[in-house]
């Protein structure tokens, strides 16, 4: 339970100048739920907790897309193809797809927040039926801070598909949107009745763009947060990542609004 | 339940035969000079006793220990540090250990255990180090025929007596000790034990009673000094005092030792670390520490001292009262010992009473 197995770097992308996908092939067969983590170790450093980005349909492969804040973020960017990493888990409980049945889907993200909605989105395109439509809000500080920059406009040609992106800041060549993502949640063509929102990025994006949905007048049990805590065992006992009653390891990582809104500090 | 009567003169040879079959630890003395005059004016013992074991000691050091060790009982089923697993390499297996037998846990010692079960035995997978240990342990348990200053577990009415969780229990008599044998694997013991047991007489069980009653009708007085809150309030009053200057006020003289948190009985937190090696090494872990919580980004929501003091609190008595429906604090007093800031468990949650009761008889504008 404490144990990895092992897993090795068969390539890496670099999707910004701090952000790099790790594609990873587990020594055996590795399943797990869109929004699930998983704990990666560098062999003699230690571990911390990510959400691939990869398909979940797919098993003998798994993406993690890592940004480079920490002591084991930064030894990774170190690491090349072909060494050994460790994974444990899947770890908590992911999205819940069923809730999102029937519904418009709108998950707004914001910088390398969009790693675990990349997994989410792979899962809603290929049971896309099920589901309304999909919406999709993302938000990074400039144009060279958007991640999966290839895929997003492959993702945006499909049916019931609806992307929009935006930067804090611009540059000469960039001719989008500028302005915090929270600034472009009104337009959205989403149903506020028969909706789903799923939130994902740094505390303080998260913080405003749910006190933005809420004042546009969602649901907090319509709201879905991906919590980020310290979480180390991924089993509830280790205790480092509480938030209220829950573990954030084994109660979330994704909790809905309703969840938490009674929760003091939440956001910190 | 069977109970019986052991001698004194046969005590050692009752520790002897359980040691056979298991690692037995018993209480001896950890001498102290000192008395302690509490505010009620009762003089009370200032002596601790440790668990030792049996294979190492003379004989003579061993005691009937009037009320708690100073060694929380969890430190016989997770060690403060110890290594878990070696990846990529071999199994993740707990070490080959003969089972431990323990004696002189108490009642809030083994309130205590209820916690650690539910963390380390429930949620989606036991704890495998936690579970052989404790599946396999002899608790023998005792009576507290005293008490400490620090100790309040009748605050929270826990008695200073054993009813569930132990296999053996010893209450202390004239002449010897009423032994009750209360499961299975104590009962597996008794052909070696017999001979050393005779019945308990109703008189020698009403002793016991009489002992029982006069240790609680005295504790309670001692504790009615304290005034602290009733369990049934301690949620309410611990969330109500969120934004209390309570926990800034008491953190003052909190040296971050982490004393409270390791000698704590119902604490549980731990860090996984790896060593160079590809060791992983599990050591206690705690929520007074700076960066308990902190995450790679740098967002730390305990990076002040009083939200780390406050943490604790809504841990013990909002997170286990909401998950299990009791408080994570037995009133061992153990924090309220080891500290050497003097900050006292009792003294903070009597405040945030005050505080709460204060608040509420505000009349509304």
């Amino acid at each position: 339970m404490y144990q990895p197995i092992e897993a090795i770097i068969e390539d890496v992308k670099q999707e910004t100048s701090s952000i790099k996908t790790f594609i990873l092939r587990p020594k055996s067969n590795f399943s797990f739920q869109t929004g699930q983590f998983i704990e990666l170790t560098v062999p003699g450093l230690g571990e911390a907790p990510f959400t691939p980005s990869s398909d979940p349909a797919i098993k003998d492969r798994l993406d993690v897309t890592i940004m480079n804040v920490g002591t084991v973020t930064s030894a990774l960017h170190g690491m090349g193809k072909g060494l050994k990493v460790g994974i444990r888990g899947p770890f908590g409980k992911g999205y819940p797809l069923d809730n999102f049945k029937g519904k418009d889907v709108l998950i707004v993200g914001g910088g390398v927040g969009l790693a675990p909605l990349r997994s989410l989105l792979y899962s809603l395109f290929s049971d896309i039926n099920k589901f309304n439509k999909v919406v999709l809000r993302y938000g990074a500080r400039t144009p060279d801070d958007i991640v999966y920059k290839e895929l997003i406009p492959e993702w945006a040609k499909k049916d019931k598909v609806d992307i929009a992106t935006t930067v804090d800041m611009g540059n000469p060549s960039w001719t989008g949107n500028v302005g915090l993502v929270t600034t472009i949640l009104k337009e959205a063509p989403v149903d506020l009745n028969n909706a789903a929102v799923i939130v994902c990025g740094p505390p303080i994006m998260m913080k405003f763009v749910t006190l933005k949905l809420i004042e546009l007048g969602f649901k907090p049990a319509d709201i879905y947060l991906s919590m980020e805590k310290n979480m180390s065992c991924g089993l509830g006992k280790c205790g480092h990542c509480r938030i209220g009653k829950y573990h954030a390891c084994k109660d979330g990582p994704v909790f809905s609004y309703e969840q938490l809104k009674d929760i003091y500090d939440i956001w910190d | 339940m069977e109970t019986y009567f052991l001698e004194d003169n046969n005590i050692i040879e009752f520790y002897a035969r359980v040691a056979k079959e298991y690692e037995l630890y018993v209480p001896t003395r950890a001498p102290s000079s000192l008395k302690v005059k509490c505010e009620h004016s009762f003089i009370l013992p200032a002596q601790d006793y440790l668990l030792k074991k049996f294979k190492d000691i003379d004989k003579k050091e061993i005691v009937f220990n009037g009320y708690r060790p100073i060694e929380p009982a969890r430190s016989f089923f997770t060690r403060p540090k110890e290594e878990i697993c070696e990846y990529f390499g071999r199994n993740e297996n707990p070490p080959a250990e003969k089972p431990a037998a323990i004696c002189g846990l108490k009642n809030c010692d083994l309130f205590s255990l209820k916690i650690q079960d539910f963390i380390f035995l429930g949620g989606d997978e036991p704890d495998r180090f936690y579970k052989a240990r404790r599946e396999n342990a002899l608790i023998i348990a005792g009576d507290c025929p005293a008490f400490k200053e620090s100790c309040f577990c009748r605050a929270f009415d826990i008695d200073p007596f054993v009813t569930e969780g132990f296999d053996f229990n010893l209450a202390p008599i004239t002449g010897g000790y009423i032994i009750d044998v209360a499961s299975d694997k104590a009962r597996k013991l008794m052909p070696s034990l017999k001979s050393l047991l005779s019945s308990a007489s109703s008189s020698q069980i009403g002793a016991r009673e009489l002992n029982r009653e006069s240790v609680v009708k005295h504790l309670d007085e001692h504790l009615s000094y304290h005034k602290i809150p009733k369990k049934e309030t301690l949620q309410k009053i611990v969330l109500g005092g969120y934004n209390s200057q309570i926990w800034t006020d008491e953190m003052r003289t909190c040296v971050e030792c982490g004393g409270c948190i390791f000698m704590c009985d119902t604490c549980h937190c731990f860090l996984l670390y790896d060593e160079p090696n590809s060791k992983r090494k599990r050591v206690w872990d705690g929520c007074l520490y700076k960066n308990f919580m902190k995450v790679a980004g740098g967002a730390n929501p305990l990076r002040m001292r009083y939200m780390r003091l406050r943490n604790r609190y809504l841990k013990k008595f909002d997170f286990f009262i909401s998950n299990i429906g009791f408080q994570a604090c037995c009133g061992c007093g153990r924090c309220i010992d080891v500290c050497p800031g003097r900050i006292d468990i009792r003294r903070i949650l009597r405040r945030l009473h005050e505080e709460h009761k204060g608040a509420q008889n505000v009349p509304a504008h």
